[in-house]
């Protein structure tokens, strides 16, 4: 019997760390009765808002929200009585229906996954673990089967694009790095995954990191690098030493180092962490900390595969992308191609996140809907809202309106909606959200996040910044919408690199879409989703208040009064909508209006 | 050599050179702040945007960064440039709008007040065109300052905010400045570079003792001169030229008149 | 430049993290988090005896010391706050849990507080959207938190045993 504990930042957050104890004590303790309960740790399954989780084999059993109190009962009744411990199970909201195994669960059951297929299922800390399950296969097969063309021929033929953003064709770029002269060439992953509401790649790295080291290998036989770099950002401190610890395991077993499999091939691999700087997800800026200096952008009129790092031919691809390469190779660009839609291949994994009811990781195929996501997959809006956006691309995507819902996601299709795939964070905004407040967050964050290089970004973002905090705070004036689109070509047309270039996409897709919203904001001053602080008021509900006093202890600012048992009231002059009443209230008494 | 066309006009460019260096041989005016022939491009300040044409695309490319390529088409003046430039040029206003290099700039290009509003600070009107850093590591090899933060909040500084020790005093870093923000002070005993509160000894003439920059420039300078030629950093430019006056006529015995008028020297 | 500034435990906190990375100037961002897990933060004279080992020039360091967010230039405090301000931690109310620690403890953004107990770093997505919001204080993980939570979290942090 095996029981995988899922290992991976959520789970333990949540208390994954507890169970794993207590199970192994059990273990321990049980190791007489019961011949062989091998336990161990898987990471990234994909529900990461129900963790811990816990799967047991034989009988496929997936347990949600485990607690370190749920252990024994586990023992007792799963792996000592066979017997399922329903209350752990998932349940459909809408049946009430229990699902034993995961395949079961509707988030799971319309997934195809190839990138996430080992996730919660080998052990990201066993190399044996992933060579049993096939794992370095591929790369045996490249190099005592394949010349380096061959390689690079398959990956055309998948018609595999870099999952990192911009979607560039994966072979396109390992031919004319393998064709630029300079020598050493290098490979980089590109493991800063910055974009906020994304975590695809902190989750592969966690949950499967010889897969990313194999794509990397092969990726480098192809391009004919010795010598590539991993580069993960500062806040993933978990994924640093997942891959760390497989990079020496690899090392260990003659995948990494000199003459690699006896193929006379010799390639190294090391691992670098960033420092908080979300434009280090630009290539150019990722070479520059990797030669130790701020991350500053360069322009790419000249190519990073011909002079990138150390001016030298470069390769980089993203997390997700190298993951690929092991299957495409084993399987065949024939197969892979099979999947997707005309201009994009394969699957893509999203983390799903918002005001969804299953949040998590997601592996699809490319050219699914939005809604077969949202609502097959992600089970719809939490709590009963109604939806109103979809955000994707991070900072540099756009905001899609619910209208759009059965879009197809592809790369080529969210260009056309104004957002992008970016790496594949999908926020899920109910009718809560104020749009506005989304793009000022946003351009804030871009704000933050400039290198502060070039005056387009540097000051173009502040002055958008300027005008979005303006109206957010109930002081737009007319023509402030104008003025944010003409900062918007100015930046586009202006900026040296993609944060700028792009950073006018939150902007500009929230005003074509919600350009409501922003008027109601300058010429009512009013936010119509009752979120913009001074744009909406908060009052008592007299019918449902009971005058219970708990709102009036917390108010911080006195402006709430009343009679123990009778209705309160708000003093609107006093008020500076802190929401701590909303907050405090058990009633649903208080209304923001 | 390659040929490429700028605005209209076939021109011969060598490798190695940009768009920039290209359009103006040609003849072409294209504003610039961050660009200098000593120091690498560095593509900051905006301003010097072209279209180019390649492979049947167009886009808007830096000039000064942009490399020439046989058959490539440059325009540098259509109405989308300039609208883009202008919008630049208000943002560089908008930051400082006390400087008067960038408003004369901006007047040139039809820009007097920009729309925006100040909401960046600008440290005696530093644009942050990076030219100041980059002479100081590239070509004078001090780097003795560079940019700390990031964002808005990106400023020139000495190394924490303390005095930059590893200045020599050469003022490159005034000279590149385009907009007038690092303030040098050549004192008697001393150079001054209050903007970095670095201070160094003034070079001496060897003969009349007038202070003639910085002592450890001078040093640096004279130990990468030809052997023989370290004399040249030795004298004032007063003292220089008697030098080479007494060591003319001595050579043509007072035939000094035939000398070509840019030889003779000129009395300070 | 000079190194007699740096003190004996400075230096060899300084040499280890340089000898980790076989002193590769490619590495300075991890050499630079390495010093500052050891000293709390990077000291000028630590900066400087780096530079000095790497042969790097000391403004290029410290245009990256304070470039890269992670990295301080001042001692921080004892415990190290961290609250994701990514897009859905933002969206549940991050914002509010940001400002309730700011006002608790007086201190804005990368600040540290009068008692040196606590510093307070908001950070741009800590990829654990499903458990928004997220507040991380040094090792331990507080998911889910809503401002009025902040009080009763700080405290575990601020008695005496601590």
């Amino acid at each position: 019997m095996t029981v995988a504990v899922c290992m991976d930042t959520c789970c333990r957050a949540k208390g994954a760390e507890g169970v794993w104890s207590a199970l192994e004590a059990a273990r321990r303790q049980l190791a007489e009765e019961v011949a062989e309960v091998e336990l161990k740790q898987t990471a990234a399954h994909g529900l990461c808002e129900r963790g811990p989780l816990v799967m047991i084999q034989p009988g496929d059993i997936f347990y949600l929200n485990v607690q370190e109190e749920d252990v024994p009962e586990i023992v007792r009744e799963t792996i000592l009585g066979g017997r399922v411990v329903e209350s752990l199970l998932y349940e459909d909201p809408e049946t009430g229906k229990k699902a034993t195994s995961s395949d079961e669960i509707p988030f799971y059951a319309k997934q195809h996954r190839i990138v996430l297929r080992h996730n919660g299922v080998i052990d990201p800390t066993s190399i044996d673990d992933y060579v049993a399950a096939h794992g370095y296969e591929a790369l045996a097969k490249a190099l005592t089967e394949m010349t380096p063309e061959e390689v690079i021929a398959e990956v055309h033929l998948a018609g595999l694009r870099g999952r990192g953003g911009g979607g560039f064709p994966t072979a396109r770029k390992w031919r004319s790095c393998r064709e630029a002269a300079g020598e050493p060439k290098y490979v980089i992953c590109n493991g800063d995954e910055g974009d906020p509401g994304a975590f695809m790649d902190r989750s592969i790295m966690e949950g499967n990191p010889h897969a990313v080291i194999e794509g990397i290998i092969i990726g480098a036989y192809a391009i004919g690098a010795h010598e590539g770099f991993i580069y993960v950002r500062n806040e993933y401190p978990l994924a640093v030493a997942r891959m760390r610890e497989a990079i020496e395991a690899a090392r260990g077993h003659g995948l990494l180092g000199p003459d690699i499999l006896g193929s006379g091939f010799s390639f190294d691999l090391r691992i670098n962490r960033g420092g908080g700087a979300f434009v280090c997800g630009e290539s150019t800026a990722l070479m520059a900390s990797l030669e130790g200096r701020v991350g500053e952008p360069r322009e790419k009129y000249v190519h990073t595969v011909e002079a990138g790092l150390h001016d030298k031919p470069t390769c980089l691809n993203n997390v997700e992308t190298w993951a690929n390469v092991p299957e495409i190779i084993s399987r065949g660009g024939e197969w892979f191609a099979s999947i997707g839609t005309e201009g994009s291949k394969g699957t893509k994994v999203f983390s799903l996140v918002g005001n969804v009811r299953n949040t998590g990781l997601v592996e699809v195929p490319m050219g699914m809907t939005l809604r077969e996501i949202v609502y097959d997959i992600g089970g719809g809006v939490a709590d009963g809202k109604a939806l109103k956006a979809m955000q994707t691309g991070g900072p540099s995507g756009g905001c899609i309106p619910a209208s759009l819902l059965d879009s197809p996601v592809d790369f080529d299709r969210l260009s056309e909606l104004g957002s992008m795939m970016g790496s594949g964070g999908l926020i899920v905004m109910d009718e809560d959200t104020c749009m506005v407040n989304v793009a000022r967050y946003f351009v804030e964050f871009l704000q933050e996040e400039s290198c502060g290089k070039c005056t387009a970004c540097r000051e173009g973002v502040a002055q958008m910044s300027h005008i979005l905090n303006r109206i957010c705070n109930g002081d737009g004036r007319e023509g402030d919408v104008e003025l944010l689109l003409d900062l918007c070509d100015i930046a586009e047309s202006t900026a040296l690199c993609a944060l700028g270039r792009t950073a006018p996409n939150p902007v500009r897709s929230t005003i074509k879409h919600f350009g409501e919203e922003y008027h109601e904001h300058i010429r009512e001053k009013h936010c119509p989703a009752r979120e913009c602080r001074g744009l909406f008021r908060y009052e008592i509900l007299a019918e449902q208040c009971t005058g219970c006093g708990r709102c009036l202890k917390e108010c911080p600012e006195e402006a709430i009064t009343g009679e123990r048992k009778q209705p309160h009231v708000i003093e609107q002059a006093k008020c500076v909508q802190c929401g701590a009443c909303f907050e405090a209230c058990r009633f649903s008494a208080i209304a923001k209006v | 050599m390659m040929k490429l066309t700028i605005d209209g006009e076939e021109v011969e460019a060598r490798d190695g050179d940009t768009v920039l260096d290209a359009a103006r041989r040609a003849g072409a005016e294209i504003p610039e702040l961050c660009a200098h022939p000593a120091v690498s491009p560095y593509g900051a300040c905006r301003l010097c945007l072209v279209e180019v044409k390649r492979n049947g695309r167009t886009r808007m490319a830096a000039s000064c960064c942009y490399p020439v390529s046989d058959g490539l088409t440059v325009l540098t003046k259509t109405e989308k440039v300039q609208r883009a430039r202008r919008g630049v040029m208000e943002l560089l206003l908008a930051r400082a709008p006390e400087s008067q290099a960038l408003r004369e700039l901006g007047a040139s290009m039809g820009v007097d007040e920009p729309r925006f509003p100040t909401v960046t600070h600008a440290e005696r009107d530093c644009i942050l065109c990076g030219l100041c850093v980059n002479v100081c590591r590239e070509v004078i090899g001090a780097a003795a300052i560079s940019f700390a933060g990031r964002g808005v909040d990106r400023a020139l500084a000495a190394p924490f905010l303390q005095s930059a020790d590893a200045c020599i005093g050469c003022g490159a870093c005034a000279a590149v400045c385009p907009v007038g923000s690092i303030e040098i002070r050549w004192g008697d005993d001393e150079v001054e570079v209050p903007t970095f509160g670095a201070k160094v000894p003034a070079a001496r003439c060897e003969e009349c003792g007038t202070p003639i920059g910085s002592a450890p420039f001078r040093e640096r300078v004279q130990g990468q001169l030809a052997a023989g030629l370290s004399h040249a950093t030795e004298l004032c430019p007063s003292c220089k030229q008697q030098h080479a006056a007494a060591g003319l006529s001595r050579a043509n015995r007072g035939t000094a008149s035939t000398l070509p008028a840019s030889a003779r020297p000129v009395p300070l | 430049m000079t190194t007699d500034t740096a003190t004996p435990d400075l230096s060899t906190a300084v040499e280890a993290a340089v000898e980790a990375y076989a002193g590769d100037p490619g590495f300075l961002i991890p050499m630079l988090q390495d010093l500052q897990a050891d000293l709390g933060y990077v000291p000028a004279e630590a900066a400087r005896h780096m530079a000095d080992l790497l042969h790097v020039p000391l403004s290029q360091l410290y245009s990256v010391a304070t470039f890269y967010k992670s990295l301080s230039l001042v001692p921080r405090g004892k415990h190290l706050i961290t609250v994701c301000l990514g897009t859905v931690c933002y969206l549940k109310g991050a914002k509010e849990v940001a400002a309730r620690i700011e006002s608790q403890l007086e201190v804005g953004p990368r600040m540290t507080t009068k008692d040196g107990l606590f510093t307070f770093e908001p950070v741009n997505c800590l990829g654990m959207c499903g458990l928004a919001p997220v507040m991380v204080i040094d090792d331990d993980h507080f998911t889910e938190v809503r401002p009025g939570q902040v009080p009763d979290i700080l405290a575990r942090y601020s008695g005496k045993e601590n």
